[in-house]
């Protein structure tokens, strides 16, 4: 496989830099040449946030250039929209449908647009896949919130041509995640897993 | 995945492992035997900083967090000319502030290998400029070497201090955002016996004041030396391993990348199935190695530079090829934009338009596309983190000048206190500049106490600056206020930790990474200094920190009030790790008016306004319990109500 691009897309807080980490790990136990590129600093506290996922045989830079990102992740939908563009035609957009409203909005300075809107552009203007559902409630179901970004990453390997074995990407949390926290985070990754079949069909 | 402090120490020769750019950089000076690390952090270049404060004390380095870049500098440059390996990091802007010694200390070169690590923020996503710092080091006349990928940063800082030693020059290792934060696959080589072992290194200074004292008299030798070296090291780099010629030898077309943008390069001609070209791939953009150049022009009938930011290669290259009377059509910067960062795209864009072939991708249809998402998409700048004590003296002091002082305010996470509804920061320069300018605009607007001509308007001039921005270089500014008799309020944010770049500790932490170093309260610091009214407050107490500053305001001269309370996102991370809980505040339905005082003015990012309801709301995944909105609500409609997550 030459490259396969992935972005990352949330809001600063919500594990973004942890979950390109953890498929970064998993690509470079399969042997592939990675690339992860992150931003520190201000930019990440609460704010709009995007990391890059790539590994193949040929990457190089470490930002994955508009139009050319096989799959989206994103931890909320309007973080999902804000870098759509990034999105190659036919490419597949993992959804935490769960909105975080920002500021602005509540300060009635900014709208959020409806969710029905944003499936729309994905699906209608940008052919894309859409793979939505309000992974949060998931997480609580594996026992805490803060396994959304593993639920999500559960949804991501079964898309179809996922490169990544979805078993080598558990076996990364597994030895990343505190060993306390281990399985409620496996029950997350089944969720999320579960999740994706259900709306694939598989 | 072991922890990034254990890998970095691996004694696993050839092991393949994942490393951000600056923590592969790390691990280089590790391998290259570096005995005294000093540096200030500042985004990007602060994880390597605190990588090194992860490992020194196993490696037997001595490491600091210094209080500023310039002092940072004089540590380890200092530790270089007792004969150690030595190296300091900062952020672009931070060269600034080391500028003085660096330009001045230059000519009096080193003993031992001196490496200052300066990461660029092109496109500034954490800076208040874009500045190249290769052009600093062509002004300086040092060597500038750029990495392509992480691997490469990690080899090029073991190089960096061999370099410096051979020709006992300074050596910058310059990264980008894009470098300092790339994480790439890297493979971990030697490590010294003496790092293995943790044996501390120590030096010794061999007295030389024809050297070491900058006089005139000797000052005046220094220059050609510096010429001289630099041109020696220009001869030197036609045989560096980090720079080299790839691709078709006959080919007719050539391409000059420097640094990351060699990455950029590659990308973009596997994207367009361009093959027939040649490559001059840089390692080092100054002084660009002129026999390799040469070697590369050789057939060419037209070149391309691409470079980030400022035309430094390609001014180099010009100026010589005119002086050997090539003529070849030499593109740059008409090609590729000097401003923001490099990306694919850019490369691809300027190569098609060189070669005169399309781009794989249509990318004004793109755009076309995209401009209709765009008017759909609400902003979501970086916020003040829910808890920050500081949205709470803010709040304070806003409502004790009614919102209509002028607030001068300075670097680091609170400069975020610009944005609505806070609004309570006016001015934002440079490290420490928030008291220098209250000083300026309190001389311009009422005059100094000294004086006896006054302005009949007084204008109330409040500002604010971090714990670690106070130490940096507000210290200079605060006493120059105190000697002058400005006539302002200077509010201290202290969180106990250098917040933006990660909880670095500095003075007013005391704690070090080994240990227990020397607390400075800031109230100590400004009685010795003289200031006029000097209080502290607990910003978790929003009516005692509104009524302190009040009290503050009506004192003529300097007051300092010095809000104290820790870093929230620090503190929560370290409940979390012990398995700690806080209340977690919830509206009332009954209580609650729809008043949106806590949106309106407080603004805290876990409050929500929910529509249907038309009342607010709290996301209880992002409330880490401080209660101000408690304390802020005119009809008591926030409750804790449940212990939060672990």
């Amino acid at each position: 496989m030459r490259e396969y691009n992935i972005v990352i897309t949330g809001v600063g807080g919500q594990g973004v830099l942890t979950a390109a980490n953890i498929l970064g790990w998993a690509a470079l136990r399969a042997g592939y040449k990675v690339r992860l590129g992150e931003v520190h600093g201000m930019s990440q506290r609460f704010g709009s946030v995007i990391s890059y996922v790539r590994f193949g045989e040929d990457v190089y830079g470490s930002m994955v250039p508009e139009g050319k990102a096989d799959v989206m992740l994103s931890f909320e939908p309007v973080e999902a929209l804000r870098y759509i563009n990034y999105l190659k035609e036919g490419g597949m957009a993992v959804i935490n449908t769960k909105p975080i409203v920002p500021v602005q909005v509540s300060m009635g300075m900014a709208k959020y647009p409806s969710l029905d809107e944003i499936r729309r552009i994905f699906e209608e203007d940008f052919k894309a896949k859409w793979i939505g559902f309000n992974a949060e409630e998931l997480a609580e179901k594996a026992g805490h919130v803060v396994t959304t970004n593993t639920v999500l990453i559960g949804a991501l390997t079964q898309i179809p041509e996922f490169p990544l074995d979805a078993e080598h990407v558990r076996e990364v949390i597994k030895i990343s995640v505190p060993p306390k926290a281990v399985d409620v985070n496996m029950k997350a990754f089944d969720l999320g897993i579960q999740a994706a079949k259900d709306i694939l069909g598989l | 995945m072991a922890k990034v402090s254990d890998i970095v120490l691996w004694d696993k020769p050839g092991e393949k492992v994942l490393l951000l750019g600056n923590q592969a950089i790390a691990r280089g000076a590790l391998e290259a035997n570096i005995a005294v690390y000093a540096a200030y952090p500042g985004t990007p270049s602060s994880e390597l900083t605190d990588t090194m404060a992860a490992v020194a004390e196993k490696a037997g380095v001595y490491m600091e967090y210094s209080t500023n870049e310039k002092v940072a500098f004089e540590t380890a440059l200092a530790a270089a000319w007792s004969g150690l390996r030595a190296m300091t990091a900062m952020k672009h802007v931070g060269l600034n502030v080391a500028a003085d010694t660096f330009m001045s200390a230059v000519g009096m070169g080193v003993e031992g290998g001196f490496v200052i690590m300066v990461a660029d923020d092109p496109s500034m996503w954490s800076s208040q400029n874009e500045q190249d710092t290769r052009v600093y080091a062509k002004f300086a006349n040092v060597p500038v070497l750029e990495p392509a990928d992480p691997h490469e940063a990690k080899e090029m800082t073991k190089y960096a201090f061999e370099l410096s030693e051979k020709f006992k020059h300074f050596v910058i290792l310059r990264t980008t955002t894009r470098t300092s934060h790339a994480r790439g696959d890297v493979v971990l080589g030697e490590l010294p016996e003496e790092i293995k072992q943790g044996k501390r290194k120590f030096g010794k200074f061999k007295k030389d004041p024809s050297r070491f004292v900058d006089v005139p008299a000797n000052a005046r030798n220094f220059h050609p030396i510096i010429l001289e070296k630099i041109e020696k090291i220009r001869e030197e780099l036609n045989n560096c391993p980090f720079n080299w010629i790839e691709g078709k030898e006959d080919a007719k077309v050539g391409i000059i990348a420097p640094g990351l943008s060699y990455a950029y390069v590659k990308e973009a001609l596997a994207w367009l199935g361009v093959d027939n070209v040649k490559i001059l791939k840089l390692g080092t953009p100054f002084p660009v190695p002129y026999g390799l150049l040469e070697k590369f022009l050789e057939g060419l009938e037209k070149v391309l530079i691409v470079e980030e930011l400022e035309p430094v290669v390609e001014e180099q290259v010009k100026t010589w090829a005119y002086d050997k009377g090539i003529t070849i059509p030499i593109h740059g910067k008409d090609l590729v934009p000097r401003i923001y960062e490099m990306t694919t795209r850019r490369a691809v864009t300027a190569i098609a338009k060189f070669l005169g072939v399309e781009t794989p991708i249509n990318f004004e249809e793109l755009d076309a596309k995209y401009e209709k998402v765009k008017p759909l998409l609400p902003p979501r700048p970086p916020s003040l983190c829910p808890a920050c004590p500081h949205r709470n003296s803010f709040y304070a002091i806003k409502k004790a000048t009614k919102g209509k002082a002028i607030y001068p305010s300075d670097i680091g996470c609170y400069t975020l206190g610009l944005l609505p509804p806070l609004q309570a920061v006016d001015t934002t320069v440079a490290m420490g500049a928030s008291i220098g300018i209250a000083h300026g605009l309190s001389i311009a607007q009422n005059g100094s106490l000294s004086e006896e001509q006054k302005s009949p308007e007084k204008q109330v001039i409040v500002a604010t600056i971090g714990d670690s921005t106070f130490y940096h270089t507000g210290l200079p500014a605060l006493a120059n206020a105190i000697y002058n008799r400005s006539n302002v309020l200077v509010v201290v944010l202290d969180n106990l930790v250098t917040a933006m770049t990660g909880d670095q500790p500095n003075p007013s932490t005391g704690q070090t990474p080994h240990g227990m170093g020397k607390r400075i309260p800031i109230e100590d610091v400004a009685k010795a200094m003289g200031a006029d009214f000097v209080a502290v407050v607990d910003p978790y107490d929003i009516k005692t920190t509104y009524e302190t500053m009040k009290k503050a305001l009506e004192v003529e001269g300097v007051s300092v009030v010095v809000a104290r309370q820790p870093c929230a996102l620090y503190k929560v991370g370290q409940m979390r790790r012990r398995g700690m809980t806080w209340p977690i505040y919830q509206v009332n339905e009954e209580k609650c008016t729809g008043c949106r005082v806590c949106i309106n003015a407080y603004g805290c990012p876990a409050i929500y306004w929910d529509e249907e309801k038309r009342q607010a709301r709290v996301e209880p995944t992002m409330c880490w319990g401080c209660g101000g909105c408690a304390q802020v609500c005119p009809f008591g409609a926030f409750e804790p109500v449940k212990e939060g997550a672990e």
